[in-house]
């Protein structure tokens, strides 16, 4: 037996009801004139009595109407073979279409709701709420629509319970085209003169899809401007149809900032920004916000102990962009033709790692970690060509083009539909609110007869009472 | 089986002739109450329960069935071939008091009242000691009515009967030292009562009654609730007499009740045999005449 709502058994307190109605009624005695009482003992049957209930019979009648009127509260629900078959042998379905429906889709469901959508990842969690809510029975999740990679992930079925069933039905074909946020890239400069609203208009560029295609762009159709700013910044959209890959710029409302700090001397600065606007040029993707780095270039005006405090690498993404920054070819060809290196012996031990190294051995570059960011310390003059192939290096190691892989048209490969696929479990303890018809109509049957029995018992004892005590003693 | 089996649905009265006691006591007239109980009574006795010194012929009548065969006149019988029984008119010479506890606690139950009871069976016993021709008297409460013969003392006595009602409390030792002095000779006194009040000086006052020469008769009026204490529920008892109350739940206290009023009455029973009294426990929801009945076949053994 289950009961659906088993707190209300609390209601069982209510028992304390009728006892203390019994055991307040019975305090109050009745008068009764008597010949002589030097038979009877007041004292010890005094309070014998205040301990003692009366009627006993209709106390235990109406404990019962309580005790029945609560276990009806409880919603019983006697699951029998029979009972269990029954919900075993039917299904609920919650059916996510993406695309086009199946005309039929067997089993025929004891009950089913389709939820089209264009994401059966948002779908999936509005119909496991809809299982949830149904009647005893098979659950299913019938995910039907074309089934391109990426449209359902492992982590949109993490969330189904583990006793709902999950089946997939291929329908209809792949989509011609799919397309992804393929990031931001830095502004460019450009002639204000020379800006105009963005039209985008996609360009085909032959080659596999990847991120080859997107490390090499294609030629910018439009361009944003920002108000009050020269700058332009690019939000790169990328499109790919079958072995086609197409690019379509959108102007962004304001420049990122330049995600590298430098620290150099003021005679220095104007060489420097040059360079960062070289960098700019070469259209480098801009990194996460979280994501900063900071290129020192020491010369003789600066105290390497006070703006080069580097320390060990504790985070993965700062390891990760030293190691692309010492692994660029450009920067290592030109590092190879500086004839000295840094100077300071502290820069050639731990934890600075170097970069690339001068003729002299030692290294012209050094990276390493300061409050969650990249910092490198170069010795290279500001007007070499180290210093603007490092600065965009760093920008690279720290931003990186997307991964354009993801907007490749696949279907979900068959080994993994079937891996995802399970069949629906039993039913073994329904959803306490969904069973459609419960027993607790045979407790309030049982209530209403023992109302019925402790109203004649009443009625009874009432007729008793005011009978003469006369016939009281005949009876007895 | 239920204890009105047997009874004739239109008049109540039982098929065996017996009248049950909530019958009687709907009926005012007491003479015919008396009447009613002493003729289902007296038809089945041979002889007088009242032994007089002396008796006086007075006629012959026709043998009925019943009659003692030693008043038949066999002389008479030879010379005519026909049955006749002599018929004697006794002399007064017995004296008879009827002695009625009028206490507050006699007023219980209210159906019929151990009074009202004890009303009919002095009335039936006035009846039959006044139809032998001997004296009755009677000592109610105030009422005092002499021992004298005949119908119209019987009559003066069923009236004071029905002027009494049982109330307050009653000075038993005093009213039965009344009813014995009284008595000019030695006569038989009859006291129905419950015998509650002051027992021990009841009883001392019946032994000096006995001391006089008087035949002392104890009637001991109980109603079925004192006997078995039929109630269950939380009650407030209230004493007729003193109106003093206790709180009792009746289902716990009716053994130790029911004991020590048997053991009251087992008690009664013993003083009045040591004494030499008859002593008759009376219920009164068993019919007069089976209760009169019984006590007049004890007097003739």
């Amino acid at each position: 037996m289950i009961w659906l709502n088993p707190a209300a058994w609390i209601g069982l307190l209510a028992i304390a009801g009728p006892i203390l109605i019994h055991i307040l009624v019975q305090r109050k005695a009745e008068r009764l004139a008597f010949p002589s009482l030097r038979f009877l003992q007041q004292g010890r049957l005094a309070s014998i009595r205040r301990h003692v209930l009366e009627d006993v019979p209709l106390l235990a009648i109406r404990a019962a109407i309580v005790v029945a009127a609560v276990a009806a509260l409880a919603g019983p629900l006697i699951v029998t073979r029979t009972q269990r078959q029954a919900w075993n042998a039917r299904v609920v379905r919650a059916t996510v279409v993406d695309g086009v429906a199946p005309a039929a889709i067997q089993p025929p469901a004891f009950l089913s709701q389709t939820f089209e959508t264009p994401a059966v990842a948002d779908a999936i969690p509005r119909a496991v709420a809809w299982l949830e809510n149904a009647p005893p029975a098979r659950r299913e999740l019938l995910i039907v629509g074309p089934l391109a990679l990426g449209s359902v992930t492992a982590d949109d079925l993490a969330g189904v319970p583990p006793g709902v069933g999950i089946r997939f039905e291929r329908s209809g074909g792949l989509p011609a085209e799919r397309s992804i946020a393929g990031g931001r890239v830095l502004a460019l400069e450009r002639d204000p003169s020379a800006l105009r609203e963005p039209q985008g208009r996609p360009e085909d560029t032959k080659g596999a899809a990847g991120s080859g295609s997107a490390r090499a762009p294609s030629r910018a159709e439009g361009f944003g401007r920002a108000p009050g700013s020269e700058s332009i910044v690019v939000q790169q959209q990328v499109t790919l149809k079958d072995v086609h890959t197409s690019v379509r710029e959108t102007g962004a409302a304001a420049p990122d900032p330049f995600p590298v700090d430098v620290v150099c001397s003021t005679d220095a600065r104007p060489i420097v920004d040059t360079a960062i606007a070289a960098v700019r040029s070469q259209r480098v993707w801009t990194p996460a916000a979280n994501r900063r780095g900071r290129l020192v270039l020491l010369d003789s005006s600066i105290d390497p102990a006070a703006v080069a405090d580097g320390g060990p690498v504790t985070q993965s993404w700062i390891a990760d962009a030293i190691a692309s920054i010492a692994r660029d070819r450009d920067l290592h060809a030109a590092g190879a033709q500086t004839v000295a290196g840094l100077s300071d012996p502290r820069f050639s031990t731990m934890p600075w790692q170097p970069l690339l190294l001068a003729t002299d051995g030692r290294p012209v570059a050094v990276a390493g970690a300061s409050r969650a960011s990249l910092v490198v310390v170069s010795g290279a003059t500001p007007s070499g060509l180290v210093t603007p192939l490092l600065l965009r290096a760093m920008v690279n190691a720290l931003g990186g083009p997307p991964d354009l892989r993801q907007a490749e048209v696949l279907p979900i490969p068959e080994s993994q539909l079937r891996a995802w696929s399970r069949p629906p479990a039993s039913v073994i303890a329904p959803p306490i609110d969904r069973v459609e018809r419960d027993d607790r109509r045979w407790l309030w049957i049982l209530v209403l007869a023992l109302l019925a029995l402790e109203t004649w018992v009443r009625r009874a004892n009432a007729e008793e009472k005011t009978s003469t005590y006369e016939e009281d003693a005949r009876v007895a | 089986m239920s204890r009105d089996s047997g009874r004739d649905s239109g008049t109540g009265i039982r098929k065996s002739g017996v009248c049950p006691p909530e019958v009687l006591a709907r009926i005012a007239d007491l003479e015919l109450v008396a009447r009613i109980v002493v003729e289902g009574l007296v038809s089945g006795l041979h002889r007088s329960p009242f032994h007089g010194y002396s008796a006086e012929f007075s006629q012959y009548r026709h043998y009925r069935p019943g009659d003692d065969l030693k008043y038949v006149d066999w002389k008479l019988v030879a010379r005519t071939d026909r049955l006749y029984t002599k018929q004697f008119r006794e002399t007064t010479n017995m004296a008879a008091t009827l002695v009625l506890d009028t206490s507050a606690s006699m007023s219980f139950p209210k159906a019929v009242s151990k009074y009202r009871y004890a009303m009919i069976l002095s009335a039936a016993l006035a009846h039959i000691v006044s139809s032998q021709g001997d004296a009755v008297g009677l000592v109610a409460g105030p009422r005092m009515i002499p021992a004298r013969a005949g119908r119209h003392n019987l009559r003066a006595l069923l009236a004071a009967l029905s002027g009494v009602e049982a109330s307050g409390r009653w000075n038993a030792a005093e009213t039965i030292r009344r009813a014995g002095e009284r008595l000019n000779r030695r006569g038989l006194l009859l006291v129905l009562s419950d015998f509650y009040d002051e027992e021990d000086a009841t009883f001392n006052e019946l032994k000096r009654a006995a001391r006089m020469g008087h035949e002392v008769v104890l009637f001991q009026m109980m109603s079925r609730e004192e006997v078995e204490f039929p109630y269950k529920r939380d009650f407030e008892f209230a004493d007729l007499e003193t109106g003093r109350s206790v709180s009792v739940n009746a289902g716990l206290a009716r053994r130790e009740y029911t004991d020590a009023v048997a053991a009251f009455l087992e008690r009664c029973r013993r003083r009045a045999g040591a004494e030499g009294f008859q002593y008759s426990l009376i219920v009164t929801d068993t019919p007069p005449a089976h209760g009169l009945r019984n006590f007049l076949l004890a007097r003739q053994r």
